[in-house]
């Protein structure tokens, strides 16, 4: 990143809880119990920073990215986004900082109108938000993640999963937002996409100064994507740090299961011991 | 079980599948697999590797054909005979561990009888015996209440659930070979290892040879000792997984592993396939395609 120096955080978390009723378990009378999903935490999302955040399926980490960008009402705490708490505010308080805070989806296939044209896809979040919405303003968009103009006039279906990706990451940059959460947008693709579409995001981010929580069950692209990394366990923190000090020295056992799961490209006959 | 009197269990020679225009989806693929070996077919989406196990079971997408070539499984000849002796040949030799556990379950019937019932039908195995065997497996897959679950239904389990227990279906009757078809893609890392180790155990109790999709390098280098390495439905590279992590030949192979995240090189930034090399690639598959027509005209 640009600065070495430690920077104010760009979303503060403080004392998160956040539960689910369970409908599982839900008696014929009265209201359901509550799962709690996140259990009481605090963290700190550095600005310019790209923060990974990891965790087992159930970890709560896709609830966290979805706190953090208000998608989710967080049942108690503090989110702090450049200093103001955005945990409880309602709608109409959080339209003006919907742009700021974007996010691109794992599955770029249900999250682009099908309907719809590359272009418009990525121009109608810009109109919404006055950031202009003409086609070239989309091509603009489409130039800066490595697609062709032609592609503006293509549908998502016409796309591989890499150029859809690719896409999404268009519509949310081209609103010159100050976070983005990524949730888990490489796992669906292949290792040769994957690398180019984490490549790009490294690029961007780093070219636009952007803050990125990126969401994540693969801990080898974290270290190659990430500066600083948050673990999760059922709804806990069980490491976190700058992602050298953590995957040198993990604190917790949950660290260091999820680094000897990943298969590396190497060869290695005591893996499965 | 059937007496291995055969070399090899499975070969495939010069296979080529292709749609209803002609286009090809495999060109000229051979390979051959030998009693109690796991072998990788690797490739990008696209490149064909799932349609060479499909192939062989018979499961290939109803537009698809195979236009040319050999598919020899347990030194039978399965282009040779009548669709019903192929279907029966193939259900008794062979087993498919597929990507999607909840696709592959019947949503509506027991998981008990969607593993006992081949048993007795395709094998002739007793119902006692079948019973037996399902139990036994399900407990080699660390299920821990194998009768409870034995009773339950697909929706009741968990994904990784769902997973152990086709692969102790697949392993059920002892087959020959199993295709293995991205069996981990959908799930979580620590998981994937589970599910990785218990197809290796298994495999190497039963002596049942693997052919084993992935598009992970990484799955490759844990899983395999033969990696066939394919793009666009041509084979890359046909080697011992040692020689293609040591010294891969292909500038294709030595791509995919370059472009899989590993903590080797921190300060290499991601290296995706280089466009050139793509479409040096497609450039030859062109010319064999021209050549391909040609001889056949």
């Amino acid at each position: 990143m640009t600065s070495t120096n430690t920077t104010a955080p760009l979303i503060s978390v403080r004392n998160l809880r956040l539960s689910f009723p369970d409908r599982a378990h839900k008696s014929l009378i009265g209201a359901a119990p509550r799962i709690e999903v996140l259990k009481g935490f605090s963290i700190d999302i550095p600005d310019g920073k790209i923060t990974g955040i990891v965790g087992e399926s159930g970890s709560g980490k896709s609830t966290l990215g979805r706190v953090l960008v208000r998608l989710l009402e967080p049942d108690s705490g503090e989110v702090l986004f450049d200093g103001t708490d955005i945990a409880h505010l309602d709608e109409g308080a959080l339209r003006p900082l919907r742009r700021d805070l974007q996010m691109i989806f794992q599955d770029p296939m249900s999250s682009l109108n099908p309907r719809h044209k590359v272009w418009r896809i990525i121009a109608q979040p810009m109109k919404r938000y006055g950031r202009g919405g003409s086609k070239s303003d989309a091509i603009a968009a489409l130039t800066k993640v490595g697609l062709p103009a032609a592609f503006a006039d293509r549908y998502p279906h016409e796309l591989s999963g890499g150029q859809r990706q690719r896409v999404g990451i268009a519509r949310a940059i081209a609103l010159e937002p100050r976070f983005i959460l990524a949730d888990e947008i490489v796992s669906g693709l292949d290792v040769s996409s994957q690398a180019q579409v984490l490549a790009l995001l490294k690029d961007l981010a780093r070219d636009m100064g952007l803050t990125v929580a990126f969401i994540s069950h693969d801990l080898s692209v974290i270290r190659h994507l990430c500066d600083e990394v948050i673990v999760l366990n059922h709804g806990e923190i069980v490491d976190q740090g700058p992602v050298a000090e953590v995957f040198d020295a993990p604190k917790s056992d949950i660290t260091k299961a999820l680094l000897g799961a990943i298969p590396l490209p190497e060869l290695d006959d005591n893996w499965f011991d | 079980m059937t007496v291995a009197t055969h070399k090899t269990t499975l070969d495939v020679i010069n296979l080529n599948i292709a749609l209803p225009n002609g286009v090809r989806i495999l060109r000229d693929v051979s390979l051959s697999l030998e009693p109690g070996e796991v072998r990788a077919l690797v490739g990008e989406s696209g490149a064909g590797k799932s349609m060479i196990g499909k192939s062989v079971l018979g499961i290939l997408p109803p537009s698809l054909r195979v236009t040319e070539g050999e598919i020899i499984l347990e030194g039978q000849h399965l282009n040779a005979m009548s669709p019903s002796t192929r279907r029966t040949t193939v259900a008794k030799t062979a087993a498919l561990i597929p990507q999607d556990p909840l696709t592959a379950l019947n949503p509506v019937r027991k998981i008990g009888p969607q593993i006992v019932d081949p048993l007795i039908r395709i094998h002739g195995w007793s119902a006692d015996k079948a019973r037996a065997r399902a139990l036994d497996l399900l407990d080699r897959v660390h299920i821990r209440a194998p009768e409870r679950v034995m009773n339950s239904y697909p929706h009741e389990l968990s994904g990784g659930m769902r997973q152990r227990i086709l692969i102790a279906a697949a392993f059920a009757p002892s087959p020959r070979l199993i295709v293995a078809d991205e069996p981990t893609t959908a799930l979580d890392v620590t998981v994937q290892k589970q599910i990785l180790r218990l197809i290796r155990e298994l495999q190497q109790e039963t002596g049942t040879a693997v052919l084993f999709v992935t598009h992970d390098m990484g799955v490759v280098a844990k899983i395999s000792q033969k990696v066939t390495v394919l793009f666009a439905g041509k084979v890359m590279e046909d080697a011992t997984t040692k020689a293609v992590f040591t010294d891969p030949q292909h500038p294709y192979t030595r791509a995919l592993i370059a472009a899989t995240p590993s903590y080797a090189d921190l300060e290499r930034p991601f290296s995706p396939v280089p466009a050139s090399l793509i479409s040096d690639l497609h450039q030859q598959i062109a010319q064999d395609d021209a050549l391909y027509k040609g001889a056949r005209r």
